[in-house]
């Protein structure tokens, strides 16, 4: 892990931050604080992730998430100026650690306080659970001192605390290549996503696997060239907002992760998601979810009619339907 | 790619095609020098993966744009090269790859079997046993030529989307291949049409009977990175239509390209008037420079009596690949293996790797 020391290193104080000092800066000033609160929307799964050239000629692991208004963190954070640092529930220990890295970098080490999270994000899905309850907690504590931190902040905390993270802390308004080892920007696309309805399944049922203990996907050669042209595609369906090419680059990472990380109804789904005119099919590539990709609106319910009783005759359990574009009050 | 970032050197500024409208339909990919692709690529993964050591020579057999892309790439990257070439090697060529640093080697005379090719490859191979260390690119067999393309695929699918089909020639088998094995994976629907020449062996004629008019496509041996089942459709088109139709590209769209480019333009035509409907991408491997004096002369068109007046509208069909010299012939070869398109077991002699 790594000290907070270096997270204030690697980042600095934002633009906003030096304009106007907040008093959160000073510590030892007679700093107004409150309970802070911190919420976070999870993702299912990605649309992309594989390995991409940095910019500086090298090449970094990094993904580009689906958003998902369904589920959510929230974090609640109660600073005491000395004491224990407590969380609930007790098992959220790196919630705790990233409560503690964000009271350090804001320059209040020693300081402890209750920390409390909600969240209805399933565990080990692939949704980011992990991330949601870290991310949720650095917004609460930041919001106790009346601070909001920049998304590339939140990320290095996110990291420092996780060892990788998701790129919740980006608005689901802004669609990113985000490096989650590095906890770094690759690419900001320039806009959201396309909107897509996603038909989520769960290939193991409902239980999960434990994503930060796998090791990296050997990639040949040849795959880790295909994430470029899948890169161009998907910068097409930002820039045209084209759902079905969107569904095309979700299908073309599906395929090579199934290659080294193979999920077992996997071939049925591409089937399924074929026979009944589906977008693609996009896939937690480090959880267990998939998704079915369709157009929002009606003109797709008959085929997500058609794909849910395809999913039945297969044994597969629909794990969630909703819209990318729902907006977050419909859900609440 | 063009824009605002001054690149590290013109490899990198001009590796990737300027990419125009030719049709409605119909999207042209236009390259200075395609194989600047597999070069820079298949040098950088041998560095990586210690193949080829800082400084070390590289060794390798060609007469062509591969050669040259290699001598820009060996020069900025600072690797002697020696080329492998024959006779014939066009003169202002030589003298470009020899004041890029290169050594170019004249094989004088044929081998008893593959002619000069086969000649070269065994100069090439005592070049390499005699260098310890040393590297060939050996871009006929080495995956990374294929594998190079991913960029030009990136590139198309960021500009125009999903396409529908890919059209382009075929001699190492690496753009064609390459190209369409990484839109597949975008749209696995993408028909590919290769574009050979008669007297090829790459889909199933014989090179017996004189050598090839229209050069920088088509083979007279099998290069394994000829992935045979990526094809869609094939088609056999001569020098003098591939002539006239380069001339038509710059006619009619200022594209000053070379034969290879024209064969294929021949072909994309043909295809976009057909499938009106549909959008495809043609690949143009060079510019033209180095045709001024024959395929831009029409004296010199009409000296070698290939001078046309007219294009053909449309080409012959095949129902099997065979030998001869129609004009412009296609085969639905139907994404098959060499041996179930022909009957037979491989070309006319198995490239050695």
């Amino acid at each position: 892990m790594q000290a907070a020391a270096q997270i204030l290193d690697l980042g600095g104080p934002s633009e906003r931050e030096r304009a106007a000092p907040d008093t959160a800066l000073f510590p030892s000033a007679a700093a107004p604080f409150r309970t802070g609160h911190g919420e976070v929307r999870a993702h299912h799964g990605e649309i992309v992730q594989g390995i991409f050239p940095s910019g500086d000629g090298g090449v970094e692991h990094a993904l580009v998430t689906l958003p998902c208004p369904l589920f959510r963190a929230r974090a609640r954070f109660r600073p005491l100026r000395s004491g224990p640092l407590t969380v609930e529930p007790v098992d959220r220990a790196r919630a705790r650690a990233a409560a503690r890295l964000t009271l350090d970098a804001l320059g209040r080490a020693g300081w402890g306080g209750s920390l409390r999270i909600e969240s209805n994000i399933p565990l080990q899905w692939g949704c980011g659970s992990s991330t949601a309850d870290v991310l949720s907690t650095v917004r609460a504590v930041a919001d106790a001192f009346g601070t909001v931190l920049e998304p590339e902040w939140l990320a290095r905390i996110c990291v420092a605390a996780e060892t990788a993270s998701d790129s919740l802390m980006f608005a689901p308004g802004r669609a990113v290549l985000f490096a989650q080892r590095r906890g770094s920007l690759l690419l900001d696309l320039g806009g959201p996503l396309p909107p897509v309805r996603v038909l989520g399944v769960n290939t193991e049922g409902d239980r999960g696997v434990a994503t930060l203990s796998l090791p990296p996907i050997p990639y040949s050669t040849w795959e880790i060239e295909a994430f470029r042209p899948m890169l161009g595609l998907l910068r097409r369906a930002v820039e045209r907002q084209d759902p079905a090419l969107l569904g095309r680059v979700a299908t073309a990472s599906t395929v090579i992760t199934q290659r080294h990380r193979p999920k077992k109804s996997m071939p049925q789904l591409l089937r399924l998601a074929e026979e009944v005119g589906a977008l693609g099919v996009q896939v937690a590539h480090s959880g267990t979810v998939a998704g079915l990709l369709f157009e929002t609106g009606a003109g797709a319910a008959g085929r997500v009619e058609r794909a849910r009783e395809a999913l039945r005759g297969l044994g597969l359990r629909e794990s969630c339907d909703f819209s990318t574009d729902l907006q977050p009050e419909a859900v609440s | 790619m063009s824009g605002t970032v001054i690149n590290a050197n013109v490899v990198d500024a001009i590796a990737l095609p300027r990419i125009v409208w030719l049709r409605p339909n119909l999207i042209g990919l236009a390259f200075n020098l395609m194989k600047l692709l597999p070069a820079r690529f298949i040098v950088r993964k041998a560095l990586e993966e210690g193949e080829l050591a800082p400084g070390g020579l590289i060794a390798e057999t060609t007469s062509g744009t591969f050669g040259l892309a290699l001598a820009m790439v060996a020069r900025l990257r600072g690797h002697p090269l020696t080329l492998v070439s024959d006779p014939a090697i066009d003169p202002p060529l030589q003298r470009r790859l020899e004041d890029l640093g290169a050594t170019v080697h004249i094989v004088r005379e044929p081998g008893p079997t593959g002619g000069f090719q086969q000649a070269r490859l065994a100069i090439l191979e005592q070049v390499l046993a005699d260098n310890p260390g040393s590297f060939c690119p050996r871009q006929y067999s080495n995956p990374n030529n294929p594998a190079s393309y991913a960029p030009c695929a990136e590139q198309l699918a960021h500009a125009a989307g999903a396409v529908d089909c890919l059209i382009g020639s075929v001699g190492s088998g690496g753009s064609m291949c390459g190209i369409s094995s990484y839109l597949r994976l975008l749209c696995p629907e993408l028909t590919a049409i290769g574009v050979d020449t008669h007297r090829s062996v790459l889909f199933g004629q014989s090179d017996a009977g004189g050598g090839r008019t229209l050069r920088g496509l088509g083979n007279s041996l099998m290069p394994p990175n000829v992935d045979h089942t990526a094809f869609d459709l094939v088609h056999w088109v001569g020098a003098a239509e591939a002539f006239h139709a380069t001339r038509m590209l710059h006619r009619e769209h200022a594209l000053f390209m070379g034969p290879t480019s024209g064969a294929a333009y021949l072909v994309a035509d043909w295809w976009a008037r057909e499938n009106p409907d549909q959008l495809g991408a043609v690949i143009f491997p060079d510019e033209g420079y180095r045709y001024q004096d024959t395929v831009y002369d029409d004296a010199w068109l009409a000296a070698k009596g290939l001078r046309l007046e007219a294009l053909p509208r449309g080409p012959v069909e095949w129902d099997r690949p065979h030998d001869g010299d129609d004009p412009w012939s296609f085969h639905r070869w139907g994404r098959r293996t060499f041996a179930e398109a022909t009957g037979t077991r491989g070309g006319a002699l198995e490239l050695v790797a």
